[in-house]
């Protein structure tokens, strides 16, 4: 099994970082192009909903991350101490309204529920922990 | 992300390259919607060369399709990669956006 842990700064510029860290963990574990992708985007959006809404304090917090390759799954695991926050819980979007009343409100929770198998959430004392599991097809 | 906009005489075209997501999303939009300010009604969204785009991309696209609606004017996207594609298709937004192949078939659609 092949795994890396990182750490991200509560800003939007550590985008670069994560993307960064994928390219090299892909690179190492033969993940193709169109995962790493779906991988990316999941974690993406997961970091900036908890940037947008995780923290209601001005100190600097870092959120970790690990991802781990074994055959045929890859396993992601998010940990940040911020507000008590469920994604499995959030709302799924409308998407065959009308044009005039879409919102994007929900879409990230909705790319991340497309693109991730399972999702386990739990609060352990002052941190969210959500594990993402993508199975690898052949 | 480099934003290239080329001005035709009837439409402009924007040809996107890099990455779409939170980061990059703001400057995006200021430079798409000072052109939509100046006058442009007909526009073309170039994504040949975007390797990756996120819901902070979409949210982009969707105000600047209503903006357009409202202002009776157009906007088409093309060359977009599989999976860029795919991430319009899920969330619903190619049953109000046309997206074509090539920026040639985005020409004649607009």
């Amino acid at each position: 099994m092949t795994t890396i842990s990182f750490e991200l700064d509560t800003k939007l510029a550590a985008l670069d970082v994560l993307c960064e860290q994928l390219e090299h963990f892909c690179a190492a574990t033969g993940i193709p192009k169109k995962q790493k992708f779906e991988i990316n985007l999941a974690l993406d959006e997961l970091f900036t909903n908890i940037l947008s809404h995780g923290f209601r304090d001005a100190r600097p917090h870092r959120i970790q991350i690990s991802v781990s390759h074994a055959p045929r799954v890859v396993t992601i695991v998010i940990r940040d101490d911020g507000i008590p926050f469920n994604p499995l819980k959030a709302p799924a979007p409308e998407l065959k309204c009308p044009f005039d009343d879409r919102k994007v409100g929900g879409l990230g929770i909705h790319l991340i529920r497309s693109y991730i198998d399972e999702m386990d959430y739990e609060r352990c004392g002052r941190h969210n922990v959500l594990t993402l599991r993508k199975f690898l097809k052949n | 992300m480099d934003i290239i906009e080329t001005k035709h005489d009837s439409y402009s075209v924007f040809k996107l390259t890099g990455r779409l997501d939170s980061n990059t999303s703001m400057g995006f939009e200021q430079q798409l919607f000072a052109s939509i300010d100046s006058g442009a009604r007909r526009l073309i969204i170039d994504f040949e060369g975007l390797d990756y785009i996120s819901s902070a991309g979409l949210r982009v696209i969707l105000k600047a399709t209503k903006n357009l609606k409202t202002a009776q004017g157009k906007l088409v996207l093309c060359a977009m990669q599989d999976y860029v594609k795919e991430v319009f298709e899920i969330s619903g937004f190619d049953s109000f956006l046309p997206i074509e192949s090539s920026l040639e078939a985005a020409v004649t659609r607009l």
